[in-house]
């Protein structure tokens, strides 16, 4: 019985809910049995190589596809029965951009906000200033950055209270990316509930709460953002005085040493890092260098089988 | 019931082509009403008869008549009034649906608080609007020159029943074209039904002119069913025009429930 009364809690919470959802293209193309949800205020990050399903998905959300099996809501309501109904409080960006070529970005936006029967244009004016979209030029003569601008400016103009977003980040420049991880962050605090897929976590770890990961077209995952970033390895190399010192602290330490190489050692840490730096304490270190690593790291494993355990990598390929 | 902003960005879009096939009627319409001269009509006879008789009878020509009404009749409403505005109605019916789903513009229409219904219904719209207002232009226009020209000679009521004919006529072709719009999702599958159908009727009521060894084919066009003779002279047009206007009605109805049921891969 409480533990009924917790998922009924849970389901007034969520948002986005899908359930059993299933389309089978055949030839194990498709997408099978999902089963995830998204709470109100989180910002839910859809992980998967490209085919995946990651797409298939977002459209049966919008209510462009009718499951072949299961359901999918968006406020509770049926995302292929209502939804015109949902879509007056979703902003939607498609993975393909394709506008009406021959308007101007300031045409279409005008165009799509009186689709909507926008009323306010004040946030729209504001994305635009925020993300220096020259809205004069036909959308056919854009570069592919200046479409997903404008593209994002469309899905969030009028304020709605959930939003899908298909790769939201591609053709972004670095800068135009740091700008939209603001905006997400920023709806976010306003309790926006945002779903985004991409293929691709570095783009998605600054702003998810929660990741989904999605491989040929079953759902093989859903953590929680600051779970993974726990698990999360690093990989150290210490420059110690000389070799004796080095090979003390390999064989002196219970860390999980990936090899060592005259007066360097390699080394894995995992979560916490003060005790690696309490062991070093002890010894002479000239140097100390960390690889750049990222979290796909850890979801190599969900991908292709790799054990997030154990060195993945040998001494001769990754020094010198 | 229908999108203001919708009708509106299609019209803008549509204004070019709609403008051009006009464009191109006004200038046919009154080379042909000034034709009609006798003088000119006996000449032209002269020029019809070095040419062979199946061509002549493939453009709807063996029968110029002895009216002005029968003239404009077989000469304008016998091929050019079924060619130049099926160009236009063919390049709407698949911008109308199939294109933009193609496109994937669509995805955006649809990420607005508005039905699939209103959509297509709005697009629907829009075709029979403009296709109304085509044929419509080419009514005024005829009566006016035909008064200027040849004042007192036009059969008015004959001439506005050829109009309204064309008209259910063109309801029926584009109830085809914008079926096969709503129906695929490939811009080019659209296009070979919603224009290879309508161009198909047009070659063969073209042969079933050549000859009366091959008249039967006149039972696989949709045209035969508009006979500007026939509405002229015989009076037989109602059941025809009854038949097509109903094929209007189911196929523009089919089109807009399939659009609103299917998958779009958008």
């Amino acid at each position: 019985m409480y533990s009924a009364n917790l998922e009924g809690d849970f389901q007034l919470k969520s948002i986005i809910k899908i359930s059993g959802l299933t389309k089978d293209y055949g030839n194990h193309k498709g997408i099978f049995d999902l089963t995830f949800s998204v709470d109100e205020g989180e910002v839910f990050g859809y992980l998967g190589p490209n085919g995946a399903g990651k797409t298939t998905t977002i459209r049966h959300l919008m209510g462009f596809l009718k499951p072949d099996r299961g359901y999918s809501q968006i406020f509770g309501m049926d995302t292929w029965e209502k939804r015109s109904d949902i879509m007056k409080d979703l902003g939607y960006l498609p993975g393909e951009i394709a506008f009406f070529d021959r308007m101007t970005g300031w045409e279409f936006l005008n165009f799509m906000g009186e689709m909507r029967g926008m009323t306010d244009t004040k946030l729209r004016d504001k994305l635009i200033d925020f993300f220096q979209l020259d809205t004069g030029a036909k959308i056919r003569k854009m570069s592919k950055g200046m479409k997903q601008k404008l593209g994002i400016i469309c899905a969030f103009m009028h304020d709605p209270k959930v939003l899908i977003l298909d790769e939201p980040t591609g053709g972004l420049d670095p800068l135009m990316q740091k700008n939209f991880a603001e905006l997400i962050l920023q709806e976010k605090s306003r309790g926006k509930t945002i779903l985004m897929s991409s293929h691709s976590f570095g783009e998605i770890e600054k702003t998810c709460d929660r990741v989904g990961i999605i491989k040929n077209g079953k759902l093989i995952a859903t953590e929680n953002i600051h779970d993974i970033k726990e698990k999360k390895r690093k990989i150290f190399i210490v420059t110690f005085d000389n070799a004796t010192t080095a090979d003390n602290f390999a064989k002196s330490n219970d860390f999980e040493i990936i090899g060592v190489k005259s007066n360097t050692v390699k080394l894995n840490v995992t979560g916490n890092v003060t005790k690696f730096i309490r062991a070093l304490n002890k010894y002479a270190v000239i140097d100390l260098d960390t690889e750049s690593s990222s979290l796909e790291d850890i979801f190599m494993h969900y991908y292709g089988g790799i054990k997030p355990e154990g060195p993945q990598f040998t001494w001769k390929e990754d020094i010198e | 019931m229908i999108s203001k902003p919708l009708f509106k960005a299609t019209i803008k879009q549509n204004i070019f082509v709609f403008t051009l096939i006009l464009v191109v009627l006004m200038i046919y319409l009154p080379i042909i009403i000034m034709l009609y001269e006798p003088a000119t009509k006996e000449s032209l006879n002269d020029v019809l008869a070095v040419m062979p008789e199946g061509l002549i009878a493939a453009m709807g020509l063996n029968n110029l008549g002895s009216t002005l009404t029968d003239f404009i009749g077989n000469y304008f409403y016998g091929f050019l009034i079924l060619l130049l505005p099926m160009i236009y109605t063919i390049t709407v019916c698949n911008r109308s649906i199939a294109s933009l789903v193609d496109k994937g513009s669509m995805a955006y229409l649809l990420s607005t608080p508005n039905k699939r219904t209103k959509i297509a219904l709005t697009q629907a719209v829009f075709i029979i609007a403009s296709i109304t207002a085509m044929i419509a232009f080419v009514t005024i226009a005829g009566i006016a020159i035909s008064n200027i020209t040849f004042p007192g000679e036009l059969d008015i009521s004959a001439f506005l029943l050829l109009n309204t004919g064309a008209l259910i006529l063109f309801y029926a072709i584009t109830g085809i074209g914008f079926f096969s719009s709503c129906l695929f999702n490939d811009a080019k599958n659209s296009l070979m039904v919603g224009a290879g159908l309508p161009v198909l009727f047009l070659v063969v009521q073209m042969i079933s002119d050549i000859d009366e060894k091959v008249h039967f084919f006149k039972y696989f066009t949709l045209f035969t069913l508009y006979d500007p003779e026939k509405i002229i002279h015989n009076g037989i047009f109602l059941p025809q025009f009854i038949i097509l206007f109903s094929m209007a009605f189911i196929m523009y109805g089919l089109a807009i429930y399939v659009f609103d049921k299917k998958d779009l891969p958008i």
